[in-house]
């Protein structure tokens, strides 16, 4: 092989990967710069920050950052793939681990079939409540993008009700249900880690979309569509079916993030504790990264729980808000939406 | 020395070289056609004189002076006009508004408006283009906008006017005036650049010819010397066999029909009543100028749009409310108007768009998931049968030119091997190879007994194919005729709104 070959070859392969590279390297770039303005080393905040994400237990705590934050992002990968935005996930999340919470602490049933019926209420609820964002595009019109976002306020505000009256744990300060039984929830998988057995659901879910993406018909109709989406409607591509299924699946991988949250962390439904850490906002951005390819989505999710970790572990050993990282995520997405635009140029 | 040249002129764009020394000598008052396939380099190279690209390398010169042209407001103050394909009008002004536009008499600060219509009547009258200086351009026909284009160059002392494919949008009659005004304006000095791939025009109205191929002149003609063969060799480089003409054939059943067919937009009726039925073995063809419902009405016929009244039927089974996948799966396929648009995803390999629609079901899907060898060999299949110039079936179809992309859109539409194919202008700025080979496609889909609707606004092409027309006017079909009983003068009659007679 010539050079040239070698390098038309490298670029086929690489092509779709050197901007969103590019755009790391210069988010990167912009945080040490703003280090050294602020009189920091940019070299020790990278060093803290890659020590915060990797170090000892610090690896187990992204990793299990990562589950939900990947759970996050591929509930927006899969609309983002057919160029629809899901901007909903917060209240699918809550409605979940809500349901997931009632299920698993009043279900009269055994404790396995409490966690199983429990996870499978979270799916429920939350593919139902993206669907009603669905029905009301469908059916009147409505833009996703401003019904998802709004019908996020009801979800909250309905599950903090609940947590405040009915459903209170008079023990305790905050606004939350009582504590679920040991037996209801989603065991340890790593003994003395905070992973747990919601590791496994998520990789298998990764795994399942990634393949339905990669190899079924009704995958190859999303991507398409998200490349154009009058060439779907004119191939005769059922678009407001499509829309429905999408939502669906959204919305069940949102509902089973917030149960899993619930059965495998928090033991609890408690008002805002769920959505606090921002992981569908994440998730959005870091499936945005990759253009909805769902693989590409969950590399740069974990990108980001790795960022995520790092900040906190840097803000707590060497004072460097932990700010820093949100910026260094933003710049990211700004830099990798100027790509087209720049790469197209050259 | 000639009274324009354009002397050694090279372009290159990333990857290509668009003018490749190119030569081009113009006499005053000479109507001179520039023709070439697509990407042959004409357009660059009437940009470059109208000063919207500068060359890389060559110059220009006019009336033996050298000119820099950096900007088309360089070449109007030089006197070189240019009317474009899609016109840059004010439409909510008057014509006389649009005419002095940032060259206004005035009086003071104040525009000096009577003074300007004046100049505009006088203007108008000495070129023999009559136009009512006051009417509101909105309200004004393609043909006349066109006229107005020009008025605008002639206003700003235009000696060297280019025209860009000028007759793409004009009824018969339009274009016999316009004709008739580009050889006065000639007569009394003005040089005509005549941008066109069209022969029947070039033989009609030009004096001489440049011929581009790939960026290079290909060969210099005298009209009067020539004929239409001779240039499509020099377009193509090649012999090109028209398809053999078609055999008459008995119509069998009615597989497609629409009956008092209403599509309502914005309150407007823009289909209104309309009726139709295609049978088997026949092209039916819709003439029309653009723009007078016939790309709703195919909407309509395919679910892409809603139906307000009437009905469509597909092989007898009632479709008016079915989805564009219940038409497809009905016997319905479709090539659409807009290749790069609709009917094909451009940054999507040439497997992805030669799968669409096949991608449910076996050999290219099994159980619901993909076999991408089949859909591989399936798009090498197709790349082959219809001799697609690609780099490989994962290449993506936004590098191909517009022939071979529209190859892309009619192969795969073909393939669905369907009773009824509705081809919407499934030539339009293809080129002259491509051409002759989709109607040769078109005709043996007519040979297997399939109907066709072809919507087309070139009428050549119609009275080639069809064996029924008809002719559509706002929305409605106001004449129907045999192919034998119809002639270009008039449907162009009936495509102008005129007559009833």
């Amino acid at each position: 092989m010539t050079v040239t070959a070698i390098r038309t070859h490298l670029t086929r392969r690489l092509g779709p990967l050197l901007p969103i590279l590019g755009a790391v390297a210069v988010g990167f770039g912009v945080c040490g710069l703003i280090a050294l303005w602020v009189g920091l080393r940019p070299s020790l905040m990278f060093t803290e920050l890659i020590k915060g994400a990797v170090e000892g237990p610090q690896f187990f705590e992204t990793v299990a950052r990562a589950v939900p934050l990947a759970g996050m992002t591929l509930a927006a990968a899969i609309p983002l793939r057919a160029g629809i935005v899901n901007l909903g996930a917060d209240g699918q999340l809550a409605l979940g681990g809500c349901a997931a919470a009632v299920v698993a602490l009043y279900l009269p049933a055994p404790d396995l079939v409490r966690l199983g019926a429990a996870l499978v209420a979270g799916m429920t609820i939350g593919a139902l409540y993206a669907a009603v964002a669905a029905a009301g595009e469908i059916f009147a019109g409505v833009p996703l993008l401003l019904s998802t976002w709004l019908l996020t306020y009801p979800a909250k505000g309905l599950c903090g009700y609940l947590v405040r009256t009915p459903l209170r744990d008079p023990t305790t300060a905050w606004p939350s249900t009582a504590r679920i039984a040991v037996g209801a929830r989603l065991g340890a998988l790593i003994p003395g880690t905070p992973i747990n057995q919601g590791f496994l659901i998520v990789v298998l879910v990764a795994v399942a979309v990634i393949f339905i993406d990669r190899r079924s018909s009704i995958g190859f109709e999303l991507r398409l569509r998200g490349l154009n989406e009058r060439f779907a409607r004119y191939g005769g591509v059922a678009l407001d079916r499509q829309t429905l299924g999408v939502m669906l699946a959204s919305g069940a991988i949102a509902g089973l993030i917030g149960a899993i949250m619930v059965l495998g962390s928090q033991f609890r439904y408690t008002d805002g504790a769920l959505t606090a850490p921002q992981y569908s906002w994440s998730g959005t951005l870091a499936a945005l990264l990759a253009g909805g390819e769902p693989l590409g989505s969950v590399i740069a999710a974990l990108l980001f729980a790795a960022l995520q970790t790092g900040g906190f572990a840097m803000e707590r050993s060497v004072e460097i808000p932990r700010v820093l990282t949100m910026v260094l995520q933003s710049v990211i997405i700004l830099f990798l939406a100027m790509r087209g635009a720049i790469w197209r140029r050259s | 020395m000639a009274y324009l040249e354009m002397i050694d002129i090279v372009k290159r764009y990333p990857g290509v070289l668009a003018n490749d020394h190119v030569d081009l000598a113009v006499e005053r008052g000479e109507i001179h056609a520039v023709m070439g396939e697509n990407g042959a380099g004409k357009s660059t190279l009437m940009s470059i004189l109208y000063g919207l690209q500068s060359p890389d390398e060559g110059y220009i010169r006019f009336k033996g002076t050298t000119l820099l042209l950096q900007s088309p407001l360089d070449a109007i103050a030089q006197g070189i006009g240019m009317v474009h394909q899609a016109f840059n009008l004010f439409e909510s002004l008057s014509v006389w508004e649009n005419i002095v536009y940032r060259r206004e008499p005035r009086r003071g600060i104040f525009v000096d408006g009577a003074r300007a219509r004046r100049e505009v009547e006088e203007l108008a009258r000495r070129h023999g283009l009559p136009i009512d200086p006051q009417a509101r351009v909105a309200s004004l026909p393609v043909g006349v906008r066109q006229r107005l284009e020009i008025l605008k160059a002639l206003y700003r002392d235009a000696q060297v006017l280019i025209l860009d494919e000028p007759t793409a949008v004009l009824t018969p009659a339009e274009v016999t005036t316009l004709f008739t005004v580009m050889k006065s304006l000639a007569a009394a000095g003005c040089t005509i650049l005549l941008v066109t791939h069209k022969l029947n025009e070039v033989m009609a109205v030009s004096d001489r010819i440049t011929v581009l191929r790939n960026g290079r002149v290909a060969e210099r003609l005298v009209t009067a010397a020539t004929n239409p063969a001779q240039i499509v060799r020099a377009m193509t480089g090649q012999q090109i066999t028209l398809p053999s003409a078609k055999r008459p054939r008995e119509p069998g059943a009615v597989l497609l029909e629409a009956h008092a067919l209403v599509v309502e937009q914005q309150g407007r009726r823009v289909v209104d009543g309309v009726s139709l039925q295609i049978r088997g073995g026949e092209i039916v063809g819709i003439a029309g100028v653009a723009g007078n419902g016939q790309s709703e009405l195919i909407e309509a016929l395919m679910g892409l749009t809603a139906v307000a009244q009437g009905f469509v039927r597909v092989a007898g089974r009632d479709l008016t409310r079915g989805s564009v996948t219940e038409r497809r799966a009905g016997g319905l396929s479709y090539i659409a108007e807009d290749r790069a648009r609709t009917a094909s995803a451009a940054t999507a390999s040439a497997i992805d768009n030669l799968a669409m629609g096949f991608h449910r079901a076996p050999p290219l899907a099994r159980r619901g998931l993909l076999r991408p060898a089949a859909m591989r060999d399936w798009a090498r299949g197709l790349i082959d049968r219809f001799d697609i110039k690609i780099a490989s079936p994962e290449t993506a179809v936004s590098t191909l030119s517009g022939g071979n992309l529209q190859k892309i859109v009619t192969a795969r539409e073909l393939a669905h091997n369907s009773p009824v194919l509705i081809a919407e202008q499934p030539t339009r700025g293809v080129d002259v190879g491509a051409i002759a080979f989709i109607h040769g496609e078109l005709l043996k889909e007519r040979e297997r007994g399939h109907g066709i609707l072809l919507v087309s606004a070139e009428l050549s092409e119609i009275l080639e194919l069809a064996d029924r027309i008809l002719v559509m006017y706002e929305g409605r079909i106001v004449a129907e005729f045999a192919r034998a009983a119809a002639d270009e003068r008039t449907l162009g009659l009936y495509m102008a709104g005129g007559s009833r007679a």
